[in-house]
């Protein structure tokens, strides 16, 4: 009896070891369609034995570094922008990543040696239909122009692509937004062309939000993250209309957090960016792969978003398609990290007074 | 006789009492220090020793000296006329090649407060200064990246040179130093923080009047009815305070968005026309409304336990002397309920100023408060410094606050029951 408890007793001792030596990680991305598109693309179909936990964050470094900091790391895989892809990485709270495997595959090159590629998307406005059951806005000075289009905007509550947006509405063109933009007089003049939309503006912060400010009738035109408008469109069927015109193209990336479970996080990453996970990733909303083999992937798999009662072509309706890039800004992440802190401190102070 | 007089008075042991006495009460002492041991312990790691961190961070600048010691020694030669020196130059080189890890990428942060564009001066310069091997090194710099030669970036090393800085401070309230270290006004378009600071007073003192208007008639119902319903308005008053805040914030938005319950039932009911919906979501009065439901149980319970203690028949006293209801009510009750007027005033006033997440989800672009500034340059930016010093100045005004109340009140009168 004392000797059967003692080998149960050892071999649970046992399983723990060989259970903790492949440590569970956390993966931290932005919630609603689009972590499902990454839940169904990549984390389900991971099996190397680590259990995953999604948790959801709205963006910002300073969850990061405060757990770097303090020597208590609790996210493992993060889901970031570019401009803090290369902050982060700077300052030392990401690993390192080998990149060799994909590099020669990418779209752009990487913004910095910390990353596996994600998806490109875009800020892009939209409205629904039957707000405007006459005449409908075309591009972005429609966005800008309250006289034509009465009615309430939503915007969100950071600088990023609002000035690069209200810049091309005030007639510049998307190729030469940054040169604009680099000298004093250009931020000027986007603050200028913000003044005439600012008494008709609803701020939102998370993803989701601006889709409900549309519905609810709250507002009647709003800017988006382009993936969230499609997968409305696409599996919801809400009758909102992209205005694909001066839509900010950014990148996105994966980055493993210094100090967690780096092993795991790095594997799981690989796994993560895989061409196949990446146009997996795109049967469920419509962001754009950074692999160009991922492209490939789905031109040959059309019609590619799942939908019951029929698949439908997924290309047109991503950010990265030939003719919504002929009219996009490029975000350029290296400006942002420069002049980030100054223009989002005179964004506040256009916000609040 | 005499010896009680003269000596002093002896316990059976023949210990002189007054030390035996003390004994016991050291004793006495010892085990309550030891009870109250863990308390402090708690409150010393969780509060004092992070509101100390807080403090230090928000004047600490010693980061930058310990990448640039030898740049920041010549840099106070430099005479601050034209571009400096090639010696300089050279300094400032060799602590860039030759950093380590990753140094130059967070001290670039922080230069990049002082002057936007050194860090990605500095990401380049440290790329391409390994392919330099020999000087002079100061047309070459000036080569990599033109910056090098514009005397703004070289004058807004000067506010670092210090391991010290009270450039935070003056960052929250809308002065800064600038290139020569003298104390300027920020520029008109990028003040924000002193028009935050009177909102966040304004809002507060705002919520607290309102909290003390509804909270006190429903307080003194909840006295003076009788046990069966009093029980029944109490859980009305405890329910909300029991759900969570999100959900309430959320409701809220539901209920006063242009197209939500209440406006749709005003245009139904025909008293406003349809185009003249009340904006009521996403702006200040928002916040107020919101966050004064949100704090009204923070008012309601400290105001309703000082009231039980109110007798019934001080009141009845004063109308039998021939006092007006409201005569009796002013110069009897109201006194006598100061110390929960106090108390829910305070708690309510001190929760409201520092409040973040409701201001952040209905206060739209006019509702926010230094809360929520706080909060972004923690996330967002990462100037922790700044978010510091933010939050020693509402400490420091806290305290100032209670140190003025106690004078004119005193703090003994306040009463949570």
């Amino acid at each position: 009896m004392f000797k059967l408890i003692k080998a149960t007793f050892l071999g649970l001792i046992a399983m723990a070891f060989t259970a903790s030596s492949y440590a569970d990680i956390t993966f931290v991305s932005w919630g609603g369609a689009y972590t499902n598109s990454q839940q169904k693309a990549y984390v389900d179909t991971w099996s190397k034995g680590s259990g995953v936990t999604v948790e959801n964050y709205n963006g910002g470094l300073g969850e990061i570094k405060a757990q770097v900091e303090a020597g208590n790391v609790t996210w493992d895989v993060v889901d970031v922008l570019p401009d803090q892809a290369i902050t982060g990485c700077d300052e030392g709270l990401f690993a390192k990543v080998d990149q060799s495997s994909f590099l020669d595959d990418l779209v752009v090159a990487p913004v910095s040696d910390c990353v596996v590629p994600q998806i490109f998307w875009a800020y892009t406005a939209f409205y629904s239909k039957s707000a405007f059951p006459g005449k409908k806005p075309k591009n972005i000075k429609d966005f800008f122009n309250v006289k034509k289009f009465p009615g309430k905007r939503g915007i969100h509550t950071w600088a990023n692509a609002l000035i690069e947006m209200a810049l091309v509405a005030d007639g510049v063109k998307a190729s030469k937004v940054y040169e604009v933009m680099s000298t004093p007089e250009g931020i000027d003049r986007a603050f200028a062309k913000l003044d005439t939309i600012k008494d008709h503006v609803v701020f939102w912060s998370a993803g989701s939000k601006p889709l409900e400010l549309v519905s609810s009738g709250e507002v009647v035109m709003s800017l988006a993250y382009n993936g969230r408008i499609g997968a409305a469109i696409l599996s919801e069927g809400k009758d909102f209309e992209y205005i694909w015109d001066a839509t900010v193209l950014e990148q996105e990336y994966l980055v493993a957090i210094k100090g967690g479970n780096e092993k795991e996080a790095l594997e799981f990453m690989a796994h993560a960016s895989t061409a196949q996970a990446l146009a997996d990733q795109a049967k469920y909303i419509p962001y754009g792969p950074m692999r160009k083999s991922s492209i490939d992937i789905i031109k040959k798999g059309e019609p590619w978003f799942i939908k019951e009662g029929g698949n439908i072509d997924i290309l047109p309706h991503m950010p990265t398609h030939p003719k919504v890039l002929k009219r996009a800004v490029i975000a350029d992440p290296v400006w942002w990290a420069d002049n980030g802190a100054e223009v989002s401190e005179r964004f506040g102070a256009w916000k609040g007074n | 006789m005499n010896e009680t007089t003269t000596g002093s008075i002896l316990t059976t042991e023949g210990v002189p009492l007054k030390v035996s006495l003390q004994k016991a009460e050291k004793r006495n002492k010892i085990r309550a220090i030891l009870l109250v041991a863990p308390l402090l312990v708690f409150i010393l790691v969780t509060f004092l020793i992070p509101i100390g961190d807080m403090l230090l961070r928000s004047v600490d600048d010693s980061y930058i000296n310990t990448v640039f010691p030898k740049t920041f020694k010549e840099y106070k030669k430099w005479d601050r006329q034209d571009l400096p020196s090639e010696e300089l130059y050279k300094t400032m080189f060799f602590e860039v090649k030759d950093s380590e890890g990753y140094a130059i990428g967070k001290a670039s942060t922080r230069m990049n407060y002082a002057k936007s564009g050194w860090k990605s001066l500095l990401k380049k310069s440290k790329r391409k200064f390994k392919k330099i091997e020999e000087g002079p090194y100061k047309e070459q710099m000036i080569a990599i990246d033109k910056k090098w030669a514009d005397m703004e970036y070289w004058k807004a090393l000067g506010v670092m040179v210090d391991a010290t800085t009270a450039g935070y401070y003056l960052n929250a309230v809308d002065l800064k130093y600038n290139v020569d270290k003298e104390i300027v006004r920020q520029k008109e378009n990028r003040r924000i923080y002193n028009h935050t600071w009177i909102k966040t007073f304004k809002v507060s003192v705002l919520v607290m009047i309102f909290c003390l208007m509804l909270g006190y008639p429903i307080s003194y119902l909840l006295s003076t009815l009788p046990l069966k319903y009093s029980n029944l308005l109490m859980i009305c008053v405890l329910l909300p305070f029991w759900t969570s805040l999100l959900v309430r914030t959320v409701a809220w938005m539901v209920m006063l968005q242009q197209k939500g319950v209440f406006n749709n039932l005003l245009v139904m009911a025909n008293v406003i026309a349809d185009e003249n919906r009340f904006k009521l979501m996403y702006n200040e009065t928002a916040t107020i409304i919101v966050m004064t439901q949100i704090l009204l149980p923070f008012m309601v319970l400290p105001l309703y336990s000082v009231m039980k203690t109110i007798s019934p028949n001080y009141m009845r006293a004063a109308l039998n002397l021939g006092a007006s209801p409201l005569h009796a009510f002013w110069k009897v009750y109201m006194p006598n309920s100061v110390p929960g007027i106090s108390a829910g005033c305070m708690l309510v006033f001190i929760l409201a100023i520092g409040y973040y997440i409701t201001p952040e989800l209905v206060g739209g672009k006019d509702g926010q408060m230094v809360g929520n500034w706080i909060a972004y340059h923690l996330k967002t930016t990462l100037n922790w410094g700044l978010s510091a010093a933010l939050g020693a100045i509402l400490l420091g005004v806290l305290t100032v606050l209670y140190w003025v109340y106690n004078k004119l009140v005193g703090i003994e009168n306040i009463k949570l029951g």
